[in-house]
């Protein structure tokens, strides 16, 4: 069975006239690590809001269809419960800090001491989570006087202590400098090595492509494309429709208008690129 | 001398008053501008007021410490005896500066914040209010009464005796313990949230108003011009202020909230905060001695 | 789970405290007591007459409700007491009493245009004056270590009563600064998006019913200049008699 399944579901903001999600159709296995890509206003943010119970619970509006997460749905639990399976995290690190505590190691327990897990296993699973994410070095620090890339990785940290079943991340990378981005990405990676369920909305296609396992296209707040990352991301209804796509692809898809790209397949990765870029060139004479 | 003849005309006396106000105001708002800078920067550096040591006041569960200042206030301004937020400020307060071992900092509190405002009030109340008859000097226009200064005398004690009270809580005790002890007694968990927040956000919007005063000063903010030009640059000080605030309130209450903030459980407590018999006698003998101040004012009424 | 504003405001709603609080009011309270702190500040800084120490407070009164308010002023008062004058902590009533009066007021529908805004801070205005008076008179003889004090001892030199003396600089004081307040808010909760303030717990408080614009506004900026005018005049009379 299916651990995320959205059948038919349809969602307005309130106060707006057109929906934000149109029938979107999705379900990911335990384990599955999805990408989602999307244009501005695709409506990614707001499907992440769903999964997470916040649509509708926090935004009010009209929901119609199924959201169901390990089989229970959303608008039949309440939010504080919906968290405990679906973790959440966004864009802003900043402002993912409670502002209750005062060093990290008081802010990762702050969703502990909320769900009211007891003292001795709150400090077991916050020592093992920093030690996952690496920030075990952090943990007599304040929060705000943390980097971005730190400041991201506490708000996971913060996330993955509540042990949720779902992982739900909204552009973790947009505000991160190069540094703060590989370290965000290592931790989902990470975590989605070890087996957890991983839907990631992100633009660094390149990433994906190299560790994701499905990727899906959304636009105008319905689902596009469904597939793998070397099926969705190569594809030329991405470009057509606004989508971004990496470099590599766009470059290879020109060379191979004029023959010099080979293979079949286009490139999503630098490595495919040069890998293929070589085969090609080694046919030609000089 | 009668009073008709103290006071020459009216407008005149509104002239000299609002001469003297302007200039004590201008003294008094510069101070206190200062002041606060100062606090809210010694706040932006060490997180909070508190400052960690070892002594028997720190240990002292937290409650016992707020009951301590409750205590002496409402003494203090009970008390039907004149000489008592004398005696409190220096038998009680000041000896217990040095228990908790924060005296060096106390007394630089009591020297920048304590000591000016009591000063200011005791000014006010011995010039301007007219207390009893037995006049001991006069300046300009105003009687000084014996009695005045008197009252002004203790009145500014009691303010002292609170606001040194309350000095010492904060400097012994850490906002996060009092709050987990006040959570684990019954108050809600986003009381203690919202205090704990406040206290960190204020020195980070500080921080935001002196980028902004910096800024609209490069564009020509004189906070010496006309006053209509400073009632217009209200505008462009507060306005960056405020937005830019309110944006992060929402992503903040969805973060918050991905955490169990609303959740219905019973909460739990990272730290355990003890709470000793020493702890309990001590709030039994203050509770004590206030019921028994309160009965003798009754009494002596 | 999905109640209307209508069901709301039926259920006895003004007494109904909890209705007041949702989560984005918990996170906007320490906001708001920030802004009132930093603008109080930045008003001495530029040595304006008025505190306008308040704003935040009337914000969270409007959009949240009275008693969102009422909290929001007192933790502010007792805060600015304790970190930056101590002189300021006794009148956490009056701060408390701001916000629900300004929240009532918003909940009665006084918030919707630039006049009723007046009117909101003419009230708040008065609350804040009936408050602070006992205060005043009770813990500190009448005299505070507040300029408008002077004021006040004037009064008492002429014979009147510490009560009313004390009251009438309230009266000549509060309105200016008050209704500068809540207008200042009406001009913040304007420049907010719909979609934002729905998030709270009342935005019907503040939708503004076409009253939001400019002609109502210099109306209302006359309003206040007649006020400021009166109160000189009424103070020019009570010293030439």
């Amino acid at each position: 069975m299916a651990i995320v399944n959205l059948q038919d579901v349809t969602y307005k903001y309130p106060l707006t006239d057109s929906p934000a999600l149109q029938n979107i159709n999705l379900q990911v296995q335990e384990g599955e690590f999805v990408a989602v890509v999307g244009p501005n206003g695709a409506g990614k943010s707001t499907l992440c809001y769903t999964l997470a119970g916040f649509v509708p619970h926090f935004f009010k509006g009209e929901l119609t269809g199924i959201v169901e997460i390990l089989g229970k749905e959303s608008h039949n639990s309440t939010l504080s419960e919906w968290v405990l399976n679906v973790g959440l995290a966004f864009q802003n690190p900043f402002n993912q800090i409670s502002g209750a505590k005062y060093t990290v190691f008081e802010e990762l327990a702050f969703g502990l001491e909320n769900i009211g897990i007891p003292r001795d296993e709150m400090k077991t699973r916050v020592l093992d989570a920093m030690k996952l994410t690496g920030i075990s070095d952090l943990a007599e620090r304040s929060p705000y006087s943390l980097s971005g890339g730190q400041q991201q990785r506490v708000a996971l940290t913060s996330i993955l202590v509540m042990q949720p079943k779902v992982l739900v991340l909204d552009e973790p990378t947009s505000q991160m400098d190069p540094i703060g981005t590989r370290e965000v990405f290592g931790v989902v990676r990470r975590m989605a090595e070890r087996g957890m369920t991983v839907i990631l909305v992100e633009h660094k296609v390149e990433w994906i492509a190299q560790f994701a396992d499905r990727v899906i296209a959304l636009k105008d707040g319905q689902i596009f494309l469904d597939g793998t990352p070397a099926e969705v991301l190569t594809s030329p209804l991405l470009q057509e429709n606004g989508f971004g796509v990496s470099r590599y692809t766009s470059a290879a898809r020109k060379a191979k208008a004029i023959g010099l790209w080979k293979k079949e397949e286009l490139p999503v990765t630098l490595e495919e690129a040069v890998e293929g870029f070589s085969r090609a060139n080694a046919g030609r004479v000089v | 001398m009668e009073k008709e003849t103290r006071l020459f005309e009216p407008g005149l006396f509104y002239v000299q008053a609002a001469t003297l106000f302007r200039r004590i105001a201008s003294l008094i708002h510069t101070a206190a501008a200062r002041r606060a800078s100062l606090i809210i920067h010694a706040m932006h550096e060490r997180l909070s007021f508190h400052i960690k040591r070892n002594s028997a006041l720190h240990r002292l569960n937290p409650l016992t410490k707020l009951t301590l200042v409750l205590g002496l206030v409402l003494i203090s301004f009970l008390s039907p005896w004149y000489w008592t937020p004398h005696a409190l400020l220096l038998i009680v307060i000041i000896p217990l500066s040095f228990v908790g071992k924060v005296n060096r900092e106390f007394f630089r509190a009591f020297l920048r914040l304590i000591l000016p405002a009591a000063s200011f009030l005791f000014f006010m109340q011995a010039f301007f209010q007219p207390v009893g008859g037995t006049v001991i000097f006069k300046i300009w226009f105003l009687d000084i009464t014996k009695e005045s200064l008197l009252f002004a005398f203790r009145n500014a004690m009691r303010i002292a005796v609170m606001v040194s009270s309350f000095t010492l809580f904060l400097l012994t005790t850490h906002p996060s313990e009092l709050m987990s002890d006040l959570t684990r007694r019954g108050l809600p968990g986003q009381f203690a949230y919202v205090i704990i927040s406040t206290l960190q956000i204020l020195p980070q919007m500080q921080a935001k108003a002196q980028t902004i005063i910096a800024a609209q000063r490069s564009r020509g903010l004189d906070t010496q011009s006309s006053f209509l030009r400073r009632m217009g640059s209200l505008g462009p000080l507060v306005g960056p202020l405020v937005f830019g605030s309110l944006v992060e309130v929402e992503e903040r209450a969805i973060a918050i909230e991905a955490r169990g903030f609303t959740s219905t459980q019973i909460k739990t407590s990272l730290y355990e905060i003890s709470d000793t018999s020493l702890d309990r006698t001590i709030r039994w003998i203050l509770i004590l001695l206030v019921i028994i101040t309160l009965l003798l004012k009754l009494w002596l009424s | 789970m999905r109640e209307t504003a209508m069901q709301r405001q039926k259920t006895g709603s003004w007494l109904n405290i909890g209705s007041n609080f949702n989560t984005m009011t918990w996170v906007l309270i320490p906001v708001a007591i920030a802004i009132n702190i930093a603008i109080g500040q930045i008003v001495v800084l530029l040595k304006l007459p008025v505190f306008l120490d308040s704003i935040g407070t009337v914000l969270v009164a409007v959009i949240c409700g009275p008693w969102a308010g009422a909290l929001t002023g007192a933790l502010s008062n007792t805060i600015w007491g304790l970190a930056i004058d101590p002189n300021a902590l006794p009148w956490w009533p009056v701060a408390f009493f701001i916000g629900l009066v300004a929240g009532l007021c918003a909940n009665a529908g006084l918030f919707k245009s630039w006049w009723k805004v007046v009117v909101t801070g003419f009230l708040v205005a008065l609350t804040a004056a009936t408050i602070s008076t006992p205060i005043a008179v009770y813990l500190f003889g009448g005299i505070t270590a507040s300029g408008s004090s002077f004021i006040t001892a004037y009064l008492l030199q002429t014979g009147q009563g510490v009560l009313q003396a004390v009251f009438s600089t309230s009266f000549l004081v509060e309105p200016v600064d008050k209704i500068t307040t809540c207008m200042l808010a009406f001009a913040i909760v304007q420049g907010l998006s719909k979609r934002f303030l729905a998030r709270f717990p009342r935005p019907e408080n503040v939708e503004a019913e076409g009253g939001a614009n400019q002609t109502q506004l210099y109306i209302a900026v006359g309003v206040v200049v007649l006020l400021v005018l009166f109160a000189a005049f009424v103070l020019r009379n009570v010293l030439g008699g």
